[in-house]
């Protein structure tokens, strides 16, 4: 089969060719594997863009024969001054529990809906299931005034339930659920309903330990969502102690002048965390993904 | 209305069972329904009423959709968000293809998942961090683009502060965030490609190129054209990175209608015009989603 035998190296070309064939078709075969690795390189030095500079002193990024490299490594300085002129460990901690939060939430009613719409009938089941599904063609700041107003009304500006409030449940929550719960064999829950078990119990003790990996991707993805959002955080906030990290960042910016040594290192900060989550369980963040998309 | 009657007394096992299943979804509908089906309408409603300083609604008819839709203000920024549009969601989709294709074909290139990996990366980082980067890299000083460019002897550009400029620095931004995830999407479907259909196409006497045109490409599309509906739906979107860098100047060029919703709401608080604004978005994108099914039962199938 040919694919399996891509010649990477160009080593499939077995004809005997004349020297100069064999050099070319040696470049052909290495040409996609230098773009494929020359755009990953393209791609990522924006972030590594972002961590050496946050690793310089404001006059060091204002060099004129640019220098890429740090004249001092493991300069933290920036890192300690962003703290100083920001409560920014504030910001990280709430983006931490809003976050942790939304996640948890959504991942416990999620399930429960996403059960309930998989395994059993009820009348209505269907035309609920489409209903929620065409949230997602709901952008989120058509609703945004009256939820606004709603949460004045309710004195819960600047308050974390007030941020929490739209973030709860995802709709993308209820469908991965329900697709998970759907191949869970039946045999497991009806064995259970006639040995006596209540429903939450099957709920509990047979479907969530067989759609551990869905919940996980939940979790994962819902958490990194939150932390990444801005425009709600943004219309509801106002005090400096209330702020995510998203907003922490925006403090930092200035229309006419930028201090790009404590942005960047600002910027890291907010990244890191979930830069790092999404490395670790990257399988599950592409399993998302995939999802999501399926879903159109 | 029997049956619903039943659900509430039930008589049988199977009542009983019914009742428990919409329980087990009444929790997610209650929380639907007030967060986006209740506002939905109250925005639908809200666009009707001008709010005087002071806080009292008065009844306008239609006249807010009239003052809206005849805004040039207003057009601008619809005209900046599909040119954004235009210049991003094509870029997007057709460099993940390629990235996807390249990283499927290099099935033993080493570090195969490092490298797949730098181009999920951008995709986990925050919008507003990811603007803040690139504005950055955009610095018309100091900036690391324009040092480039002084390498090849061009003289220094403005970017974001340009008139001409913003536009496409900002698309560059916005394919930069987006092209992981339309990666990802790419390099699933092309791994659940049987393997049988490209022997299939071998014993035919197919060149690779002709394997890629006859045979992956259509089954990709589906794919394509669901990443295309994604990127369009996320681009008419697009706040972030436009509120973080540049606050939609120079003199409105980067202005999106987002941008604008949010200024009319919360900056100038003209509730009803920004609900008229929130109406529009909601039915261009309703739209948008309505061509795609259209587009999905014609194409799914082959």
């Amino acid at each position: 089969m040919s694919r399996a035998a891509a010649p990477v190296d160009g080593r499939l070309a077995q004809r005997p060719a004349s020297a100069r064939g064999r050099a070319g078709r040696v470049l052909l075969g290495w040409l996609p594997a230098v773009l494929v690795a020359g755009g990953a390189l393209v791609v990522f030095f924006p972030l590594f863009w972002m961590a050496v500079t946050s690793l310089k002193a404001a006059p060091e990024i204002q060099r004129v024969p640019l220098q890429v490299l740090p004249d001092r490594w493991l300069n933290l300085d920036n890192y300690r001054e962003v703290f100083q002129r920001q409560p920014f460990g504030r910001f990280l901690l709430n983006s931490a529990l809003v976050a942790s939060i939304s996640a948890l939430s959504s991942l416990v009613f999620s399930a429960l809906a996403g059960y309930g719409f998989a395994k059993f009938r009820f009348p209505g089941r269907d035309v609920f299931f489409f209903a929620i599904i065409g949230i997602l063609m709901v952008p989120f700041q058509s609703v945004v005034v009256p939820l606004y107003l709603w949460m004045n009304r309710l004195g819960l500006l600047d308050s974390y339930p007030g941020i929490l409030a739209p973030d709860l449940v995802s709709v993308f929550g209820v469908f991965l659920m329900r697709q998970a719960i759907e191949v869970v064999p039946s045999d497991y829950i009806d064995a259970a309903r006639i040995d006596g078990s209540s429903e939450l119990g099957i709920f509990w003790r047979v479907v969530v330990p067989m759609v551990k990996p869905a919940l996980a991707t939940l979790l994962i993805v819902k958490f990194m969502w939150t932390w990444n959002e801005l425009f709600w955080p943004l219309v509801i906030v106002n005090s400096p102690s209330m702020k995510v990290v998203t907003l922490g960042l925006i403090s930092f910016t200035n229309m006419y002048f930028i201090e790009y040594h404590l942005v960047t290192a600002a910027a890291v900060l907010s990244v890191l965390p979930i830069l790092a989550l999404f490395l670790v369980c990257q399988k599950w963040v592409v399993r998302a993904v995939v999802m999501s998309g399926l879903k159109g | 209305m029997r049956q619903w009657a039943r659900l509430l007394w039930p008589r049988t096992y199977m009542d009983r069972q019914r009742r428990a299943g919409l329980l087990f979804v009444f929790p997610a509908l209650v929380y639907f329904s007030l967060v986006f089906l209740v506002p939905l309408v109250e925005s639908v409603l809200g666009s009707f009423y001008r709010t005087v300083p002071g806080g009292v609604s008065q009844f306008v008819g239609l006249r807010l959709y009239t003052k809206v839709l005849t805004d040039g203000t207003f057009w601008q920024s619809v005209r900046n968000t599909v040119t954004l549009l235009l210049m991003s969601v094509p870029a997007t989709v057709l460099l993940a293809l390629a990235a996807a294709l390249g990283l499927h074909r290099l099935a033993r290139l080493r570090w195969r998942n490092a490298w797949a990996a730098m181009y999920f990366l951008p995709f986990s980082v925050s919008l507003v961090a990811a603007a803040l980067i690139w504005q950055w890299i955009y610095d018309p000083v100091y900036g690391f683009l324009n040092h480039l460019l002084s390498l090849i002897g061009i003289p220094p550009q403005k970017w974001l502060q340009s008139f001409d400029q913003v536009l496409p620095s900002i698309a560059v931004v916005n394919v930069w965030v987006r092209l992981g995830f339309d990666t990802m999407i790419f390099l699933a479907a092309l791994q659940a490609i049987p393997a049988e259909y490209y022997e299939a196409a071998g014993i035919d006497g197919a060149s690779r190129s002709q394997a890629l045109r006859h045979v992956t490409l259509p089954l990709l599309n589906p794919q394509i054209l669901m990443v295309c509906i994604l990127e369009l739906i996320f681009n008419f979107k697009i706040f972030d990175q436009v509120y973080a860098t540049t606050q939609g100047g120079p003199a409105g060029a980067s202005q999106t209608v987002i941008m604008l919703l949010y200024d009319t709401a919360f900056k100038y608080f003209r509730l009803g015009d920004a609900s008229v604004m929130a109406i529009f978005v909601f039915v261009s994108l309703l739209l948008v989603t309505l061509l795609q099914w259209r587009f999905f039962r014609k194409t799914v199938e082959y």
